[in-house]
Parts: C-alpha cells; sequence; structure tokens
C-alpha cells in the first residue's frame, strides 16, 4: 500500500465539484416541509385523542335519548287509550272482566296496556386499559379505560303479560385522574 | 438506534458530505442535475426514516439504491446515456475542480477507470470511508473493497505513466 501512497496523496488534492446552492436550498425546504408536516401531525393526534371520548360520549348520550324518547312515545300512547298491536293481544278477542260490566272499564284498559319498567342489565364484556394521557390544559396524568358493554333494557305489562325489550352494544370511555405518590 | 441529532447537525453533516455523494452519484448518472436529484432524494429519505447520522455505509448505500432506480425509472433516457456514453467515454468522467494539466490527467486516468474500482475509490478518497463502511455500502465483502481499491491505484499509476 506503500507504493501508493503518493498517488492517494495527490488524489486526495482533486476536489469533488461542489453542489449548486439550490440543491442546499431544496434539502432547507424539505427540513422546513418535515417540521411542519411534523406539527401537523402532533395537532391531528392531540385533537384524536382528546375529541375521542367527546365524540364517544355524545353517541351514547344521543342514543340514550332515543330510548328515553321511545318510552316517553309508547307512554303516551298507553295514556290516549291506543293499543300497540304488535305485543298487546286485541281486548275484542278477550272475554270482558267483571270490573268492565261495573262502569270501570276504562281504567282497566288503560291498565292493561301500561308497561313497567322490569329491569336493566348492563354486561362489560371488555375492558381495555388504553394507557395515560393528558387532556387539554392540564397537567395531571388521566387513565384512559375503555369498556365495552351490552345493555339491556325490559319493560314488562303486569296486566297482559307481554314485555318490551331494548338491547344495544355501547362503548364506553372513563378517563380516571392518576395522582403520583 | 435512534437519532438524536438535531436539524443543525443534519444541514452541518450534508454541507460536510455533499461533494462527495454527488460524486458518488455521478458514477450512475451523467448530468449534475441528476446525480443532485438523487443526492436530495437519498438524504431526505435516510433523515426521515431517523437513521442514525454517523451511519455513512447506511447513506451510501441509499444513494446507489436510488441511482440505481433512477436509471430504472428512465430506461429510454438511460439507453440514450449510455449511446451517447459509449461514443465519446468508456466510463463517466467524474465531476472535479482540478487546477493544472497533472490534475486534470488525473480526472480523466480515474473517470476511465472500471466501474467497481472507481466506486470503491470515490467512497475511499473522497468520502473518507472505511473499506467495512464501503462495503456495507455495496454490499461486498470488505476484502473485495481493499482489493478493488488496490486495483484501482494500480491501474491509475498504470495509466499516468509516461510512455
Amino acid at each position: 500500500m506503500n507504493d501508493f501512497s503518493e498517488l492517494e496523496d495527490e488524489l486526495k488534492k482533486l476536489r469533488p465539484a461542489q453542489p449548486s446552492p439550490i440543491l442546499f436550498e431544496r434539502i432547507e425546504e424539505a427540513f422546513a416541509d418535515r417540521r411542519v408536516s411534523a406539527a401537523a401531525s402532533a395537532r391531528w393526534n392531540w385533537w384524536r385523542l382528546t375529541q375521542t371520548p367527546y365524540s364517544l360520549g355524545s353517541g351514547l348520550a344521543a342514543a340514550a335519548v332515543l330510548v328515553l324518547f321511545a318510552v316517553i312515545s309508547l307512554e303516551r300512547r298507553q295514556d290516549r287509550g291506543e293499543k300497540i298491536a304488535q305485543i298487546s293481544p286485541a281486548p275484542e278477542a278477550r272475554p270482558v272482566s267483571p270490573a268492565r260490566r261495573n262502569g270501570s272499564g276504562v281504567q282497566g284498559s288503560t291498565s292493561s296496556n301500561r308497561f313497567i319498567p322490569a329491569g336493566a342489565t348492563q354486561v362489560v364484556y371488555n375492558t381495555r386499559d388504553e394507557g395515560l394521557q393528558f387532556a387539554r390544559g392540564s397537567e395531571q396524568p388521566l387513565r384512559r379505560l375503555r369498556y365495552q358493554t351490552h345493555q339491556t333494557w325490559q319493560w314488562r305489562n303486569p296486566t297482559t303479560g307481554a314485555s318490551l325489550r331494548v338491547s344495544y352494544p355501547s362503548e364506553e370511555v372513563v378517563l380516571i385522574p392518576v395522582s403520583g405518590q | 438506534m435512534d437519532n438524536v441529532a438535531s436539524h443543525e447537525d443534519w444541514k452541518s453533516c450534508f454541507s460536510e458530505v455533499a461533494p462527495g455523494l454527488l460524486l458518488f452519484a455521478r458514477q450512475w448518472v451523467q448530468s449534475a442535475a441528476d446525480a443532485e436529484d438523487v443526492v436530495q432524494e437519498a438524504f431526505v429519505k435516510f433523515w426521515r426514516r431517523n437513521h442514525n447520522i454517523e451511519n455513512r455505509a447506511l447513506l451510501y448505500a441509499a444513494v446507489r439504491s436510488i441511482a440505481l432506480d433512477f436509471i430504472r425509472r428512465d430506461r429510454r433516457r438511460a439507453r440514450r446515456e449510455a449511446t451517447v456514453f459509449a461514443e465519446t467515454e468508456p466510463a463517466i468522467e467524474p465531476q472535479f475542480e482540478w487546477g493544472d494539466e497533472t490534475q486534470s490527467a488525473l480526472a480523466a486516468a480515474v473517470g476511465s477507470l472500471p466501474h467497481d474500482q472507481r466506486e470503491v475509490l470515490v467512497l475511499k478518497i473522497w468520502n473518507e470511508l472505511t473499506f467495512n463502511e464501503i462495503a456495507g455500502a455495496l454490499g461486498i465483502s470488505q476484502n473485495t473493497a481493499a482489493s478493488r481499491y488496490r486495483y484501482a491505484l494500480a491501474n491509475l499509476k498504470k495509466s499516468l505513466q509516461p510512455q
């Protein structure tokens, strides 16, 4: 290798052509673009982190309102003496009860269409710990737990024995403050 | 390995290695503009993937890979360049800044080296890679890199001897 040391020195004196200034500008731009996109990505991740529980909460609230509306609507119909064809047997098909003969038939008819809450169950079939996070403007860490449940609401007509049952899956996100010891 | 270099470190690194990277890219693409495209793409990709700034073998391997992709992407142009190249010179002449006739002759001699020897020479002399790094960048053994380097120097010495 020593035979070539002089040649190597000569080669090292030969300088490669310098890149154009435009190349340096392009590299700078690529760095800047990356910084902007990284910041945008961080903002988007933060938005997702903070908005997801709210959107899930909104969904659950909307579902609860729908169920409530259905119950109220059902009760109003019963108050007006309307029949629920699907679940109540037709009064005409039944023999007239002694109470009806005594003049209290209207009350008897109303009570036969009344559904009362018979039960509610919530089965948690999956729980996932999604780790710690910081809520917007808060320095205290929160542990995020996601529960997947199956809820069932049941109403029963004590007179006719008919029952109404509504079941739906639901997801709940709970944020529990974590305090350092 | 995690990359903990700052943007300033990367800019400084690029300023330092850019001429050598460009010369290395010129082993495959003839025009300086194309070589700059290759170098930019390789360096930005290397940086975005958070590679270790010290892993030079990987950086040069990226330049080589992108240069080869560049040629494959534009086969028509590569054929045209190959045709022009065949008509004029047997090898792609690297771009150097030389000051006198001796250096001009040396640059021409480097340009006439076989491709496999020239790329090792370029990495060793103007990019200051070790044989181990050259082996990593080119996907060859360290012994092969060393022997190609010796052959390159021998060929240069021979071609520069007065007739």
